[in-house]
């Protein structure tokens, strides 16, 4: 009676491991065209499976998102009245890594991210004309495309360590941490001389500032073993609405504040983000102009060979 | 083709393979539930192998530390608020849901306008994204009752999550209780809170426990019903009104920059663990409420 | 005597009690979204906002009309191939499954359960996505669609959907199954039903209000979904005739914007989610409506 059984499930076993082996027959010749076009970087036509006239798969972080909002704006991706004109065909994302995965399993998709979370292995950075997207190029101004992360903190805060905390980040010390993992510094600080007051704080706000700020709470523990920092990793709008209903003592935006929030919060520029534009390592393309990015967002250029 | 050769490797095994022959249908329908168990399976085994292939190379002795640092990614105060977290909204949200489901099975009348109201609530509120319960628990608890990001403000909103599914599960294990049952216990001069809970419940342990178990898988795989609520701190509260973060919150915090993949993948395997062993150790409890 | 029957007055206060607490949390739930969701319908005006095509926050444009659309897709699409796979794995669960291979297979479902929503995210962007891609072009070149799509499509978020709600459905579905009495089913084949007609002619039936139970929970399971949904759907905001392009929901469309929202906007995403819960209350007015009428016959 088992044995029955035991040779349907095999029969259906095998079934569908060979559908499977079909498949997976079909993805493995692309795996080894991309490997082949990845080798030949750099070549004007690419051979392999590189096919110009493919479809370009445009990928878009969500609306209202800081790296989108300083994206279009730097790119001009608006119309006359500064409206965020992107594409509706745009795949859109939330997450940095979705985007940078989306771009490293398709080799005709673009995109574009914060510059500290690039990685080299997984996909490539273009220039924009001509200049690499580095903290040095953003620095002096060659590259463009880059945004501000704030804090803000309630004008009438209390909290000493709130206060000796903000002093440190904005502090030689400080700063040192923000360039050394890849951002860029606010230029004119000086040595941190803070009291190191005893006490708790809850920072909180955007996911894009929380792995740099994380590094800042674990350097100022090292002069400030006294105060213990939470830190709560939401998004932009919830630090600064908890901010100003007081369950953050310091909020993270990686936005400009909007009106209605900078009427209740004080805010601070800690540090400057570039934006990469991110294409597939199997794509030829290195160098676009800010006028290609410009039309490919815009949905006026589909296809890579129209450029 | 394939079935043709099936067929014929059959009938050369057994009796009951002539029925599938008199029965064309039957033999149809055999096939599909067994090409059905097959792709589930198959897919299963898939993506667990998926992850232990993405996850495991990245397990070290630094994701144990006893202490969160943005070096070692440690999953530790994770995994033990995801424990925190599962008991407390279990004791939260069994004894509301297993009470509901006696009401409506043993007490209410049937067809009752009543019933059928807490019925469309119920599964209205398995119908609400968990996104919704986040916004809600974070208004509700966290703002308005002012316990702050906190372990209890993510345990309440995640107990109003699971309580449909205790409900359902329990609901339908007291309604597969035969009546014999209970009118044998009345015949005894049992009362009815007596017969409730020494005979009916007893009997229903195991769907009750079917219901726990699908409930625990919600608890410990939700991220943005808790993100709102109990907060995103990588550390261990000191108390249930501190904030931290569970294994999958920290895995989505983790992966959302791209930053820590590998350690986000070793953190799913440690939640598999965590999955089956919460799932072991229940039904050694149900066979130890079972035998007594 | 007394206080017995006190006490079996009181304990059924208790559990009267316990059963509204649902009412109170739909209740609860309800105020705090129509309160904070219906003002900006009433700005945006209730037409424009549900039948709009086009949504653009930053130009003030709210129409929600694509992710009303996006949700009904992939929720059918879940349904198509969650729920027949589902019920007739647990049809293999409780009466074909041989006894030494129960327990691992019924553990690694239960498991399934528990695999949070960001696994099935990117194990959909990094195996599924790329299958459909491939899929999607090789359909465009043999001329059968218009546009070969790239991937994160209506299809891929069905797939995906699909598998993450056989937990559900299997769990649910098989405890009813095992909870049908044995004669029923000795009765049948003892009139000479093959095994295949009992089950599907008299277990199943006998189970239905378990069934469609496990099938609500995860039509529900399937509408609520965010997490993976938005990794692998694409997120366009218009409407497309084609499963092979990506499409935004309604849950998709709150999760990927309310962490920037201000104003206005927030409050048209707090709309979406009065939209969403005015959706499922439908859905569960029918199927309590279809349950009723089953049961009638």
């Amino acid at each position: 009676m088992k044995m029955k059984k035991f040779i349907a499930v095999l029969a259906a076993a095998s079934m569908v491991a060979t559908m499977a082996v079909g498949c997976g027959g079909g993805e493995d010749t692309s795996a080894e065209g991309t490997d082949a076009a990845a080798t030949e970087e750099g070549g004007e036509a690419a051979s392999g499976d590189w096919d110009a006239a493919n479809m370009i798969t445009v990928v878009s972080r969500e609306e209202g998102s800081g790296t989108r909002g300083a994206f279009t704006e730097l790119f001009g991706v608006v119309d006359d009245e500064d409206n965020d004109m992107t594409t509706l065909d745009a795949q859109v994302t939330n997450s940095t890594s979705v985007m940078m995965t989306t771009v490293s399993e398709n080799e005709y998709a673009i995109g574009y991210i914060s510059l500290g979370s690039l990685d080299e292995s997984l996909v490539k950075a273009v220039k924009i004309d001509g200049a690499e997207a580095t903290a040095e190029n953003i620095e002096n101004g060659s590259y463009k495309v880059s945004r501000p992360f704030n804090v803000a903190v309630k004008p009438d805060s209390t909290n000493e360590v709130a206060k000796d905390f903000m002093a440190f980040i904005m502090s030689t010390e400080g700063q040192e941490v923000v360039s050394g993992e890849g951002y860029i510094p606010v230029a004119d600080v000086e040595a941190y001389a803070g009291s190191a007051p005893e006490g708790s704080c809850v920072v909180g706000g955007s996911s894009s500032v929380s792995p740099l700020m994380e590094k800042l709470i674990e350097a100022y523990a090292a002069v400030n073993p006294n105060a213990s920092i939470e830190l709560q990793t939401s998004d932009s709008t919830t630090g600064m609405t908890s901010a100003i209903e007081g369950s953050y003592d310091i909020g993270m935006a990686s936005r400009e504040l909007k009106d209605e929030e900078a009427a209740e919060l004080e805010g601070t520029v800690i540090a400057t983000d570039g934006i990469a534009v991110i294409v597939n390592q199997g794509n030829p393309t290195d160098d676009l102009s800010a006028d290609q990015v410009k039309s490919i967002y815009l949905g006026d250029v589909t296809t890579w060979d129209a450029l | 083709m394939n079935n043709h050769r099936e067929m014929a490797n059959k009938t050369s095994i057994g009796d009951k393979l002539r029925t599938y022959l008199k029965h064309p249908g039957s033999f149809i329908t055999m096939l599909l539930v067994m090409l059905a168990a097959v792709i589930t399976f198959a897919v299963l085994i898939f993506l667990i192998a998926y992850i232990l292939v993405n996850g495991v190379p990245h397990i070290k002795p630094s994701l144990f530390s006893l202490e969160y640092s943005s070096e070692n990614a440690s999953v530790v105060p994770a995994f033990v608020n995801t424990i925190a977290m599962t008991l407390l909204s279990l004791i939260i949200a069994v004894p509301f849901g297993i009470f509901s489901a006696i009401f409506l099975v043993e007490y209410a009348k049937r067809g009752n306008k009543f019933v059928e109201v807490i019925r469309l609530t119920t599964e209205t509120l398995s119908g609400i994204p968990s996104i919704v319960y986040g916004l809600f628990g974070m208004l509700f608890f966290v703002n308005a009752l002012g316990w702050g990001f906190s372990l209890l403000a993510g345990a309440f909103t995640i107990a109003i999550m699971i309580l449909p599914l205790i409900m359902r599960t329990t609901e339908e294990a007291l309604k597969a209780v035969p009546d014999s049952y209970r009118e044998g216990s009345f015949g005894l001069g049992a009362g009815k809170l007596r017969t409730v809970f020494r005979i009916v419940l007893p009997s229903a342990i195991p769907g009750v426990l079917a219901g726990v178990i699908l409930a625990i898988g919600r608890i410990v795989g939700e991220t943005a019903a808790l993100m709102y609520t109990s907060g995103t701190v990588a550390q261990i509260p000191d108390s249930i009104m501190g904030s931290g973060r569970t294994l999958a919150l920290h895995m989505y915090v983790l992966s959302s920059e791209g930053l820590y993949m590998d350690q986000a993948y070793a953190t799913a395997v440690i939640l598999l663990v965590l999955v089956v062993g919460i799932n072991a150790l229940s039904s050694v409890i149900a066979r130890k409420l079972t035998k007594a | 005597m007394r206080s017995k029957a006190w006490t079996e007055k009181f304990m059924q206060g208790v559990f009267f009690v316990a059963a509204c607490a649902s009412i109170l949390a739909v209740a609860l739930i309800c105020v705090f979204l129509f309160a904070n969701g219906i003002p900006a319908m009433r700005e945006i005006g209730f037409i424009k906002f549900l039948t709009g095509e086009i949504w653009r926050p930053n130009s003030e444009q709210f129409g929600i009309l694509p992710m009303i659309v996006g949700s009904l897709y992939v929720t059918a699409g879940a349904i198509i191939f969650g729920v027949p796979i589902g019920i007739l794995t647990s049809v293999f669960m409780a009466m074909y499954c041989p006894k030494q291979i129960y327990k691992p297979l019924k553990a690694a479902t239960e498991l399934l359960a528990g695999i949070p929503s960001v696994i099935y995210g990117f194990f959909g962007l990094v195996v599924v996505v790329p299958l459909i891609r491939e899929f999607g072009t090789t359909l465009y070149k043999a001329g059968l669609v218009k546009s070969p799509g790239n991937g994160n499509s209506i299809l891929t978020a069905s797939l995906i959907l699909g598998m993450m709600i056989l937990p559900t459905i299997i769990g649910t579905t098989e405890s009813a199954m095992r909870a049908v009495p044995a004669h029923y089913y000795e009765g049948s084949l003892a009139l000479g039903a093959t095994k295949e007609r009992s089950i599907f002619r008299v277990i199943i039936p006998a189970a239905k209000s378990g069934v469609i139970a496990g099938i609500v929970l995860g039509i529900g399971r399937a509408i609520g979904e965010t997490m993976a949904v938005i990794m692998i759907v694409g997120n366009q905001a218009r409407l497309t005739g084609s499963i092979l392009d990506g499409i935004r929901t309604l849950t998709g469309n709150i999760v990927i914007e309310m962490g920037y929202a201000t104003g206005l906007h927030r409050e048209a995403l707090i709309a979406t989610g009065v939209v969403l819960f005015v959706f499922i209350l439908i859905i569960n007015f029918s199927v309590a409506l279809l349950k009723r009428g089953a049961d009638h016959e």
